[in-house]
């Protein structure tokens, strides 16, 4: 039995949604609300893994009882441990520069662009309900780093500084994966792979969030290149999921930013 | 093709292609960087890696500079003995903990290494050309991570909780090697080697975390790498008192003369 727990089909939910659609599996959809907490309730499936996993929220598949967390690697286990077509690179030189993006991205976008939505999007909606229970939600979240993620909604971490240090990393990401389409249409070799997956996602809720670093002059590349990726099959059918109107302005903390500055 | 590998001791991120390499059996030319001298900053090496970190691998006209894919890699291109299980799951769990070690426990770990280590042995020079060397360092995240090192700028609350995350993240992985015997499950991968290199002189370095009394597990996994051929070679490179740190793991250490 495949089930996906997901929330609404944006950032790190929406990458499983597309690679499944991709491969055209069938699964049973687990929708819960992350933005209201929902994850942190009894009988939500946990493990030593998606217990620690550093992009501390996300989707969880989970497969004949084997809990696979950490979007990215579920990428790759949806390439290779289901039916259909394989999502990685077949030349290993290929598939070296997706895991490299998928780690480049991940560490840079990945500790950027959910701040800039929590801030926008996610802090207003935590405001709306009821501050003792959502502050109660919070205080019980293991581990501490996890916890951190939601904290940082509440204490006043959220500063001007801390908003321009996430712009500052995303310009870096940004920037270079401009340049990468230059060279080609995907970032991994000749066909779309697990890294455009793991990209997208990520790149195309920034004309909104960054809108000085992402737009159509700035980088015409990567513009047309998340035009492209939304026209796909795989990319409607997963927006399916969505119960809200705007499932792009559903944000959750995500990785934190490295500790060595 | 011929494989050239630019590395510094065999440890931490220079040591996981060293030892990957090693496993498979294939043959490389050494290019050893004194990353004490900052070698990785010189002209020569950023042509290749702009970047200016180590290691790097030249595979005929492929350049790779990211040292876990590069591992994948070695392994997807060289014949010799598989180092990812064939089963989907044991994958994604040897990658799942490649990256707890890169991202939690490895940061955490270096930050103490190079407050007690790099940073006071870089001290050796003089404090004008130590900071002339950190402005050529090209990323910027790289040039804050020598400036505190060099200059002792980590805060004693940034170590506290590097200590705090160290002895979390060994726990984490005590409870790990207690329900499979290897990174993946049933079999020696990647994420063994990947792990060796970051924790094996961990019993040196935190003995009240990580001993045969409170760690057994992790303390067994280490020595059963140490006693593989591979890793003997490729500890036998290490030019300092850094790779000597492996003989922590003898099962019967030699008594003092």
């Amino acid at each position: 039995m495949l089930e996906l727990y997901t929330s609404e089909p944006n950032t790190f939910f929406l990458k499983p949604l597309i690679a499944l659609a991709e491969k055209q599996v069938t699964f049973t959809t687990r929708y819960f609300d992350a933005t209201s907490l929902e994850q942190f309730a009894d009988g939500f499936p946990t493990d030593l893994e998606s217990g620690l996993q550093l992009e501390r929220e996300g989707p969880l598949l989970v497969h004949d009882g084997t809990l696979i967390s950490s979007s990215f690697f579920m990428l790759e286990y949806i390439s290779e441990g289901l039916p259909g077509m394989s999502l990685i690179p077949a030349a290993a030189y290929d598939a070296y520069r997706a895991r490299a993006w998928g780690q480049f991205l991940g560490a840079n976008l990945g500790s950027s662009v959910p701040v800039l939505g929590a801030a926008k999007y996610l802090q207003p909606h935590l405001a709306t309900l009821d501050a003792a229970w959502v502050d109660g939600c919070i205080a019980k979240i293991e581990p501490v780093e996890r916890r951190a993620g939601w904290l940082a909604l509440r204490d006043g971490t959220y500063t001007a500084g801390c908003l321009k240090a996430a712009q500052t990393r995303l310009q870096a990401a940004v920037a270079r994966t401009e340049k990468a389409l230059q060279e080609g249409p995907w970032l991994a070799g000749p066909a779309f792979s697990v890294a455009d997956i793991d990209a997208y996602p990520m790149l195309c809720v920034l004309p909104d969030l960054a809108s000085s670093v992402v737009n159509p002059g700035a980088t015409p590349r990567i513009m047309e290149y998340v035009g492209r990726i939304a026209a796909r099959d795989s990319v409607r059918a997963a927006r399916r999921v969505a119960r809200t109107d705007h499932p792009e302005r559903q944000f959750v903390p995500g990785p934190e930013a490295s500790r060595w500055g | 093709m011929s494989v050239t590998l630019y590395h510094w001791e065999p440890n931490a991120n220079s040591g996981k292609p060293m030892l990957t390499l090693a496993e498979k059996g294939v043959a490389y030319q050494s290019r050893y960087l004194d990353l004490l001298q900052f070698d990785q900053h010189k002209p020569a090496y950023l042509a290749l890696n702009p970047d200016g970190t180590i290691p790097a691998m030249v595979h005929g006209s492929r350049v790779l500079t990211e040292s876990t894919p590069m591992m994948e890699y070695i392994d997807d291109e060289f014949a010799g003995p598989p180092l990812k299980p064939e089963d989907a799951k044991a994958r994604w769990r040897m990658r799942w903990w490649m990256r707890f070690f890169d991202s939690y426990f490895a940061p955490s770990l270096s930050m103490i290494g190079w407050s007690i280590f790099v940073g006071p042995a870089a001290r050796q020079r003089p404090p004008e050309e130590l900071r002339a060397a950190i402005e050529r360092i090209p990323l910027e995240s790289r040039r804050i991570a020598w400036r505190k090192a060099v200059f002792n700028e980590f805060s004693a609350e940034e170590l506290a909780e590097s200590k705090r995350r160290v002895l979390f993240a060994t726990l984490a992985l005590e409870r790990h090697l207690s329900r499979f015997k290897w990174i993946a499950g049933d079999t020696y991968s990647l994420g063994d080697i990947n792990g060796f290199n970051l924790g094996y002189a961990l019993p040196l370095s935190q003995p009240d975390h990580c001993n045969d009394t409170k760690t057994p597990h992790i303390m067994e996994w280490l020595r059963q790498i140490y006693e593989r051929p591979a890793a003997r070679e490729t500890w036998s490179k290490g030019r300092t008192q850094m790779a000597a740190r492996i003989t922590i793991l003898e099962r019967n250490p030699r008594k003092p003369v």
